[in-house]
């Protein structure tokens, strides 16, 4: 792997406009209407209408059947972009499209890129599509075979890391009673209901040693965001652009018995580019966004991404270090877990809540003068990793 | 792509190029690892070049069989109606004492009695004529 890049996109694209449609039970919407409600307000946020984009970078959506999505998506919007692709690296997609819209920004394939994402989950799903998106997602030979549910691989990562650092259930369950507390006090957040580690253990299992609480929501929802250059952002005095400062990428394996370690993952490889694109380092970070499909995910990556020490993460979050006044307050939204989870977009929250937050747009739940805040996207059993540190204009 | 009619059915293997040795060696009551002659790299999951040196000159050499489990997660919600009679069903990530690993799940016994780095052995199941699935009992 080349250890030296000359070239970087450190400060160089900022985001001037975020979106979100409603979130949770949204029936009778599809992920392209989703996609495109969040993209108009996103539109509106930054002050442009649709015939200032000239990209749009998406994810896929389960619930739809197109292709193409972000093709679909142009059309359906209205418009005909000249950059455009349907990115498909499971979980991990949000920060791809953050880090290859940035990507195009610099490299002159596009000025303004819309980065989308939409999909219904919970309601849009016919049976047979929530089968297929239950039973496609892995080996047809190797694994399915067997009866491997989605949660199994993260699981059998959790269980792994409590047989090698003593991480326990309660600690995994505290993860999900923090990001609940979260969740209350986020306006349209899917589940408010408090939670306490009692009721997640006694929550019924799932697949050891996840309990229902211990997985993260089915949604419908979609987010939206403008990326532009730091020059374009000006021109069109935008007040408070948030920058992307670094970003990594880490595909490890694609099959689970192939990962090379189930406790450390390519987060530990995707971080350490991005913050080193960045000129941060983990210490510097003022909040993060990080991918809770599972509550064990969680405590991994605070590791992982330098947050505490490898092993620690159980006692880290015990300790209230994820959450206002610890060391990182993260997923201040409520996450996965609890906010809303509609797919491969559900990453892309944790941008919208991140990029508020350095705003300082998020009212009773701001976390006070953050400044830097990073988001880790991952998928696929940790095959898939990717990292985007995002700062304010005092951070260039 | 899967329709409803087929949700009540357990996924069958699909041989491919890659992969057709593996399935007939499991027929024949043996697991197939590759073997690499260059670099003495040895791999389960098939396919015609090495993955650690990227040579072509694999061999194909039946597994003693002996394992050793890394991890595993005991499935109480199946994934789809096909497996659901089968839960509580243990998944498991086993070393095998050739090196690779393997994912497959636990037979002959009770999911409560699967351990960390319990020894288990090779069960070959047979699924139809053409597939033999690969699973394990405690040794």
């Amino acid at each position: 792997m080349p250890s030296i890049r000359k070239q970087t996109l450190r400060g160089k694209v900022a985001v001037i406009g975020i979106g979100m449609s409603p979130v949770g039970k949204v029936r009778g919407k599809s992920p392209l209407w989703l996609a495109a409600d969040a993209a108009k307000k996103a539109l509106a946020d930054a002050g442009i209408g649709k015939s200032g984009i000239d990209g749009v970078l998406s994810s896929h959506a389960f619930a739809s059947p197109f292709h193409r999505f972000s093709v679909a998506f142009s059309e359906y919007l209205g418009i005909q972009p000249t950059f455009s692709n349907t990115l498909q690296v499971s979980g991990a997609t949000a920060a791809t499209m953050f880090n290859i819209g940035a990507a195009a920004i610099h490299g002159g394939l596009a000025e303004v890129v819309l980065v989308v994402g939409g999909d219904s989950l919970l309601t849009g799903l016919t049976p047979d599509l929530a089968l297929r998106s239950m039973t496609e997602s892995r080996d047809q030979q190797y694994e399915m075979p067997f009866g491997i549910p989605v949660a199994n691989t993260f699981a059998m990562t959790a269980h792994r890391h409590m047989k090698d650092f003593g991480t326990t259930p309660e600690q995994l369950a505290e993860v999900a009673v923090v990001q609940r507390r979260h969740a209350m006090r986020t306006p349209g957040a899917q589940q408010t209901t408090p939670i306490t580690v009692d009721d997640v253990l006694s929550s019924g299992m799932v697949t050891t040693p996840y309990h229902k609480l211990d997985c993260s929501l089915i949604s419908d929802g979609g987010a939206a965001f403008i990326l532009t250059s730091a020059e374009h952002a000006k021109a069109l005095g935008i007040k408070s652009p948030i920058y992307i400062l670094g970003g990594g990428e880490c595909y490890t394996h694609e099959h689970i018995f192939l990962m090379p370690s189930l406790t450390t993952t390519g987060a530990v490889e995707s971080s350490r580019r991005a913050y080193e694109m960045a000129g941060y380092g983990p210490k510097d970070m003022d909040l993060a966004g990080v991918y809770d499909c599972f509550t064990g995910t969680v405590i991994m990556m605070l590791e992982d991404l330098g947050f505490c020490p490898k092993g620690e993460g159980g006692r880290f979050v015990e300790d209230g270090q994820m959450t206002y006044g610890g060391q990182i307050p993260s997923n201040t939204h409520g996450g996965l877990l609890s906010f809303a989870h509609s797919g491969v977009p559900g990453s892309l929250f944790h941008f919208h809540e991140v990029i508020a937050q350095l705003r300082g747009q998020c009212g009773e739940r701001q976390v006070p003068g953050a400044e830097l805040g990073l988001v880790h996207s991952l998928g696929a059993g940790f095959a898939t990793n990717a990292t985007t540190i995002l700062g304010t204009e005092n951070t260039l | 792509m899967i329709s409803s009619e087929d949700a009540m059915k357990k996924p069958v293997p699909a041989p491919d190029a890659d992969s057709a040795a593996l399935w007939h060696g499991l027929r024949d009551g043996m697991l197939l690892l590759q073997h690499c002659a260059d670099c003495g790299h040895v791999q389960y999951y098939q396919q015609a070049m090495c993955r650690q040196c990227g040579g072509e000159n694999l061999s194909h050499r039946p597994a003693s069989g002996r394992g050793k489990i890394h991890s595993f997660s005991v499935v109480h919600r199946a994934p789809g109606p096909a497996f659901k009679a089968d839960t509580p069903y243990a998944v498991l990530l086993i070393d095998l004492e050739e090196g690779p690993r393997i994912i497959s799940t636990y037979t002959g016994g009770k999911p409560e009695d699967v351990v960390f780095d319990m020894e288990v052995m090779l069960v070959c199941e047979k699924v139809n004529d053409e597939i033999t699935l690969p699973r394990f009992r405690k040794a």
